[in-house]
């Protein structure tokens, strides 16, 4: 295992379609394809806007008509497989990469059905949900991502994946990737209509491929494909690739536009293939950076993790490094299925190892039941500049019936990820104000955070005994009421013992 | 020695242990508080109370609304108030149960006392429970309350302590019978000389009109502190339907968590009804001694009751140095000690065994189990043949059994 970093390495690759919905029957497409070489934060471009929804000839129809019917205003989907490593990469353009299926709902008012009948309708097979008001949540966080997903993902585009920029999207190769994720995004917007957003992230290892250990790659490197043409009915379609700070790359072919930032290559007038490639000639193989002098990429730093070897008891810690010199106020929302029961009164907080539970105050809690609900709960934390925050919370593991084990009871079961929001920044101050002060140290202000998951270990019992406990428990009870139903109904016999073998009965 | 001056060094030595600080967290351990007893959800309920969230929204709170109310307005649960109302508690019950023992006795005061404190304060069933803050404590002190004031014929204060106890415990309910009869019958010892019912059973209406009256009070006051009337399938609903099978002394866990789904209703059923089938027999059987009634029914409780501790099978172990004269007549004393003995070392090293190193697996703590209701049912079969083997007497050359 390699120590320090290896984000020079791995490659962004952002694929945003977007589809909108036009007043007239002009519906609009763009895709985009972003890559860049990690080290260097930037926020990807955003998407175009538009209007109602008349006419389905660029609008996935199955995702229209599910919109419409649970009367569904906002909806994020994202299904992602990998931990997405925050010191190493910084923040990802999508900010939904928690591991898993995750799901966020707006529901409008003044629907035929309540809104929680058309958040049952509408989750499917998603089975965690929490319900704070209108918003709905849903975390599925062992839900694995394959071509199966993939392809009705590609489904919704216009071209599918036969042209355009989704034609890269090689399952062997993307799936191959160290994090990949897919999202759907459906907003409505005020002046516009309804944009729904399909991206694909995933981050890549050319070293890994490399027979040289060399970083440089290519379309074909990575994807084993090229791009054809543009989508025909795209009104745009581009890529753009970040560029590395140092100078020693090339990039080939040349780009439409480029700047000290950018290289843009524009696709819709192409008619030739296209393959983007960037090499470094003059190095011979990667020189992995060392990790000690790293600034952080992220503004927080976090790590979750269930200690303790017992399986009836455990400790949640959660250990939040704030790297800016500014105090940070972020919110921290905890699902926690039931198969992990926390005692709130437990909580205490700890700063740089002193005792400060002023530092979190608890916005909302909803307990967990066993079999139906897990438990949610909202707090805000402030994190003093510069310093590191603890969280510790005891935790008891229930113990599940035969039939509710999975297969692999030995495994574990996921637990979701927990999701810090930052939403201030300074003594008090919000986000814009001191958006200097953060763009200063790092680019961009604070971004939602995912945790990894956790893998909670649930005691089980002996999967080859139910018929063994069953007669053996019965015969003890048994044994035990027939003795004490004989002792209550029997006669008592004085016998003669000396002598003979004679009885008198008294 | 003097029993004034016994007794409060015996408190004084619960005391003692209560505030040393034990190197083991006993509050958690399985055998010690079950999910209806433990203290430290007892905690999280009070906090999430105080926080104005719901404890029976969610799962893990099945404490009673009374207990809620107690401990979030009229004492809090504080590292130094928590011992002290533990032991105080302990020292009431053995204290009750001296009374229990100079009433059957009919004297004021006797030799034994001191030692019968001992046994209560002593029993290391009972004061682990205690150190473990378990409120099955709290239970056995209101148990025994109400048999000494049934004793006395004080029959308001016995009902209203009954009451009380079915609103911590649901299979209380279950000896609701004899204590109504013992209220009418007294605690005097006629075990060597049967006699039928010596009251009117027609008398015991009027008693029951007034449990159910103290019943219904207390549940509209926990309707009141909670809120709602979820506290009702909550705390109660437990002991029926067995929503949590965390792992405890008794029977039923491990054989609930291994049944399939579409069998867990009937049997179920059975568990419970099992329990009742006791209850009438018994008084019945030992109509002349309801007292000795009451004991058998709590010793039967304790083997077979959904959510035991190990306090239940204490309480049990401990109310028979109330009945010496049956000592002789124990069939096989000696094998309930070593199955005893047996047990209480295998429980806590199995159970042990499999949470906490992971080496063993569930069937050893099961095991473990399947021994100690043996122990019980054994130490119960000796109780229910000593009390009937007590009226049949001595006859030099013949030898007494049963067909």
């Amino acid at each position: 295992m390699q120590l320090g970093w290896r984000s020079n390495l791995y490659f962004l690759l952002g694929l945003y379609f977007s589809q909108v919905l036009a007043a007239n029957p002009a519906e609009r497409f763009d895709e985009e394809l972003t890559l860049r070489p990690l080290r260097d934060g930037k926020n990807p471009e955003t998407l175009d806007n538009d209007d109602d929804p008349q006419h389905y000839t660029l609008f996935p129809l199955a995702l229209g008509q599910i919109l419409r019917e649970y009367a569904v205003t906002e909806l994020h989907l994202s299904l992602n497989a990998g931990n997405w490593n925050y010191d190493r990469w910084g923040y990802p353009d999508e900010p939904g990469v928690g591991t898993g299926a995750e799901l966020w709902v707006w529901m409008g008012d003044g629907a035929s059905a309540t809104v929680d009948q058309r958040w049952q309708g509408l989750q499917g097979s998603l089975p965690n949900w929490t319900a704070p008001h209108q918003l709905r949540h849903a975390t599925l966080p062992s839900e694995h991502v394959c071509t199966e997903n993939l392809t009705p993902f590609l489904k919704l585009l216009p071209c599918k994946s036969l042209s355009g920029i989704a034609s890269l999207l090689n399952p062997h190769r993307v799936f191959d990737a160290d994090w990949h994720g897919l999202g759907v995004h459906v907003r409505y917007r005020e002046d516009a209509g309804v944009e729904v957003r399909l991206a694909f992230q995933a981050v890549f290892d050319p070293i890994r491929s490399s027979p040289d250990k060399r970083r440089d790659w290519s379309l074909r490197s990575i994807f084993d494909r090229t791009v054809g043409k543009a989508c025909p009915v795209a009104r745009s379609s581009e890529i753009h690739v970040e560029l590395p700070r140092e100078q020693s790359y090339t990039l080939v072919p040349d780009p439409s536009v480029i700047n000290d930032r950018h290289a843009t290559y524009v696709l819709v007038d192409r008619h030739e293939a296209l393959d983007v490639a960037m090499a470094w000639p003059g190095e011979p193989a990667f020189q992995y950076p060392l990790g000690s002098a790293a600034t952080p990429l992220t503004h927080l730093s976090v790590q979750r993790t269930l200690k303790g070897s017992s399986q009836s008891d455990a400790k949640l810690s959660v250990i939040i490094t704030n790297n800016l010199p500014v105090q940070i106020q972020t919110g921290y929302l905890e699902t926690m299925p039931w198969l992990a029961q926390f005692y709130l009164h437990t909580l205490r907080v700890y700063s740089d190892g002193h005792s400060r539970d002023d530092l979190s105050s608890i916005v909302s809690y909803t307990p967990p039941e066993p079999h139906s609900r897990p438990a949610l709960l909202q707090a805000v934390l402030t994190l003093p500049p510069s310093s590191t925050v603890q969280l510790t919370m005891d935790v008891w593991k229930p113990f599940l019936r035969y039939t509710e084990h999975p297969p692999d009871a030995q495994r574990g079961w996921d637990l979701p990820p927990a999701v810090l929001v930052p939403f201030s920044l300074g003594g008090g101050a919000t986000l814009d104000q001191n958006a200097s002060l953060a763009a200063a140290a790092l680019r961009g202000p604070p971004r939602r955070i995912y945790t990894p998951v956790l893998l909670v270990d649930l005691a089980t019992p002996d999967f080859s005994m139910p018929y063994n406990v069953i007669i053996m428990s019965c015969t003890l009870i048994a044994l035990l009421f027939g003795s004490v139903f004989n002792l209550l109904t029997r006669k008592f016999v004085v016998v003669r013992i000396a002598g003979g073998a004679t009885s008198d009965l008294t | 020695m003097d029993f004034r001056v016994a007794f409060p060094t015996l408190v004084a030595g619960r005391f003692l242990l209560a505030f040393a600080p034990l190197p083991v967290s006993l509050k958690d351990d399985h055998l010690l508080a079950s999910p209806l007893t433990s203290y430290s959800r007892l905690q999280e309920g009070i906090y999430l109370f105080q926080n104005g969230i719901d404890p029976y929204s969610g799962g893990s709170f099945r404490h009673s609304p009374l207990l809620l109310s107690l401990f979030s307005t009229v004492v809090p649960l504080t590292r130094y108030t928590t011992p002290l109302l533990w032991t105080a508690s302990d020292a009431i019950a053995a204290w009750a149960l001296v009374r229990i023992w100079r009433l059957r006795q009919n004297v004021r005061e006797s030799q034994r006392d001191g030692l019968i404190a001992a046994l209560y304060l002593f029993n290391p069933y009972l004061f682990l429970s205690s150190l473990a803050f378990s409120t099955s404590t709290l239970e056995n002190t209101l148990q025994l309350l109400s048999l000494m004031f049934a004793s006395r014929g004080h029959s308001s204060a016995s009902l209203l302590a009954l009451a009380f106890h079915v609103q911590l415990s649901l299979p209380a309910i279950l000896i609701l019978l004899p204590v109504l009869l013992l209220n009418l019958s007294g605690p005097a010892s006629h075990l060597a000389l049967p006699r039928p019912f010596p009251a009117n059973l027609r008398n015991t209406l009027p008693l029951l009109g007034e449990f159910v009256a103290y019943s219904l009070v207390l549940s509209c006051a926990a309707t009141l502190a909670c809120g709602n009337f979820a506290w009702i399938e909550k705390t109660w609903g437990a002991s029926l339907l067995l929503p949590d099978l965390t792992p405890n002394p008794g029977l039923w866990w491990y054989f609930f968590t291994e049944m399939f789904d579409h069998f867990r209703p009937f049997f179920l059923m059975v568990f419970s009804v099992h329990l009742l089938m006791y209850v009438v027999p018994i008084c019945i059987k030992f109509q002349h001694d309801l007292l000795y009634a009451s004991f058998l029914l709590v010793g039967i409780f304790a083997t077979f009751k959904a959510y035991p501790t190990l306090s239940d099978p204490g309480l049990f172990l401990s109310m028979m140095a109330l009945f010496p004269e049956t000592f002789p007549y124990f069939r096989h004393p000696i094998v309930t000690a070593l199955l005893h003995i047996h047990a209480s070392l295998l429980l806590p090293l199995f159970h042990s065994l499999w949470l906490t190193q992971g080496t063993g697996n569930a069937n050893f703590f099961y095991a473990s189990t399947l021994v100690f209701g043996m122990a019980n049912g054994a130490a119960l079969l000796d109780a229910i043949w000593a009390g009937l083997r007590i009226a049949v007497g001595e006859k030099k050359g013949y030898e007494v059994v049963q067909e």
